[in-house]
């Protein structure tokens, strides 16, 4: 199988991928304290033009790896638009009671989905999970153990796959056919799920006696073979992260796109 | 008998979290299909997000597996490129951490369906609280709220417990969890015969 993922490097690859792992985390717990949508609209299109400037990959394939993203904004919101609480009712019928409250609150939910799969998708093109892992060692003393089972696991990714076609093969060589129903769909799962499970435990199980051998989970006095530190990128991507808050609250106060400040229910 | 994850321990219950990540991943779109039905059918397979923790618990037996498989898996998610992003993350903490209460609770000495199945409505139960910030569901419509749990919940019983029992059930008939499940007494009793 032959897949062509080659990407042009740019700054957001060089920076400490621990750095980049906890700002992520870090803007994750902050946005879920900004309920003004007019402030997520903004941030969004921040987050947007670090993804489509940035990132280095050629526009096409982003262009495919945002197709789900239309998936995020749906099931994000629409539960919420159709069923949320509100008192300026638009639309009902049956179950199904529309508010204005409630829109702009689904709205809001499907741009929040938005702007968290965008910093994970950049952060996933941008970051080998090689560094990660020796940086997570290096810099957040992750245990040796954990970091080289993760990257050992990654690994054995390709194998798995390999086996999946080979359990395809097998059992259509020897005709077995899918029931249908209920029953039909847990035998299929079984027939694929067992043979994977067992055989990975079993390679899992064989490597790890291996490295166990080989001292990888010795934690005195360790050398890396690649060593991870930080950059002025880092500051840089903190400086972006800042204006971009910053752009949006201002924006958000002086020219808001819908003159809502506070999209819960009770406040 | 040491309880501690050694390397294969934790080895495995990664390969097994990762193999849960990539049906993580695959499981989004499939989520986004079936949530089109409306009326939260989608939370009947919301189930399928608890189940590694439920699986590497039945399959390894140690305390810690069942937090560090849900991370683990939710990792996995994240590098495939899921859908979601760091939001995984936080939920697979979150469940990880409940399904490990439940082990914890019953001293990681009880392997039964109930047991499991306790520990997927933990996991649900912190999806939902965890919801309740990053969702607004608090906001819905009361009867509607109440729907999303309950959908919810026998969702996970049914994927992450029952299933899930089932799974490492018939992997046991395979002999392969006895490579790496700490011995117990039986198998002392089993070498004087």
């Amino acid at each position: 199988m032959q897949l062509d993922f080659s990407f042009r490097e740019t700054w957001l690859h060089k920076i400490n991928p621990s750095f980049k792992f906890i700002l992520i985390v870090a803007l994750f717990i902050h946005i879920l304290f900004i309920h003004n949508i007019n402030i997520i609209i903004n941030y969004m299109i921040g987050t947007a033009i670090l993804y489509i400037l940035f990132t280095g990959h050629p526009w096409k394939r982003l262009l495919i790896i945002s197709i789900p993203f239309i998936l995020i904004f749906l099931t994000s919101s629409t539960s919420m638009i159709f069923f949320g609480k509100g008192e300026v009712t638009w639309f009902k019928w049956g179950l199904i009671h529309i508010t204005e409250e409630g829109f702009f609150r689904g709205l809001h939910l499907g741009f929040r989905g938005l702007v968290f799969a965008t910093l994970g998708i950049i952060f996933a093109l941008t970051t080998r999970p090689v560094y990660l892992f020796y940086s997570l060692m290096q810099q957040l003393k992750l245990k040796p153990k954990y970091a080289y089972s993760f990257m050992a696991a990654v690994r054995l990714i390709p194998i798995m796959f390999e086996e999946l076609q080979t359990i395809r093969y097998a059992l259509k060589v020897r005709g077995v056919q899918s029931q249908k129903g209920i029953l039909g769909f847990y035998h299929l799962l079984k027939s694929y799920s067992i043979p994977m499970l067992s055989q990975s435990i079993r390679r899992a199980h064989r490597i790890a006696v291996a490295m166990e051998a080989k001292r990888f989970s010795d934690t005195t006095k360790r050398t890396y073979y690649y060593l991870v530190g930080f950059s002025k990128l880092d500051v840089y991507l903190l400086i972006y992260f800042v204006v971009v808050i910053g752009t949006s609250y201002y924006f958000a106060n002086s020219y808001s796109y819908f003159p809502i400040q506070d999209v819960r229910y009770n406040n | 008998m040491g309880r501690a994850l050694k390397l294969t321990d934790i080895l495995v219950t990664i390969i097994i979290a990762l193999i849960f990540g990539l049906v993580y991943k695959l499981w989004g779109p499939l989520y986004g299909f079936v949530s089109v039905f409306g009326l939260h059918a989608e939370q009947l397979i919301y189930g399928m997000w608890f189940i590694a923790a439920t699986v590497a618990y039945l399959i390894i037996r140690k305390p810690g597996v069942a937090l560090l498989a849900e991370v683990a898996a939710a990792h996995g998610e994240f590098i495939f490129g899921g859908e979601w992003g760091v939001t995984t993350l936080i939920f697979g903490l979150g469940q990880g951490l409940a399904a490990e209460l439940v082990f914890a609770a019953v001293r990681y000495k009880k392997f039964d369906m109930f047991t499991v199945s306790l520990a997927a409505i933990a996991s649900a139960g912190a999806s939902i609280l965890i919801d309740f910030y990053y969702g607004y569901i608090g906001d819905l419509a009361l009867w509607n709220l109440l729907l999303l749990i309950g959908i919810r919940c026998v969702g996970a019983v049914l994927i992450a417990g029952i299933f899930a029992y089932f799974i490492v059930q018939a992997l046991e008939k395979t002999k392969v969890t006895n490579l790496i499940r700490p011995v117990s007494s039986n198998d002392y009793k089993d070498l004087d015969k």
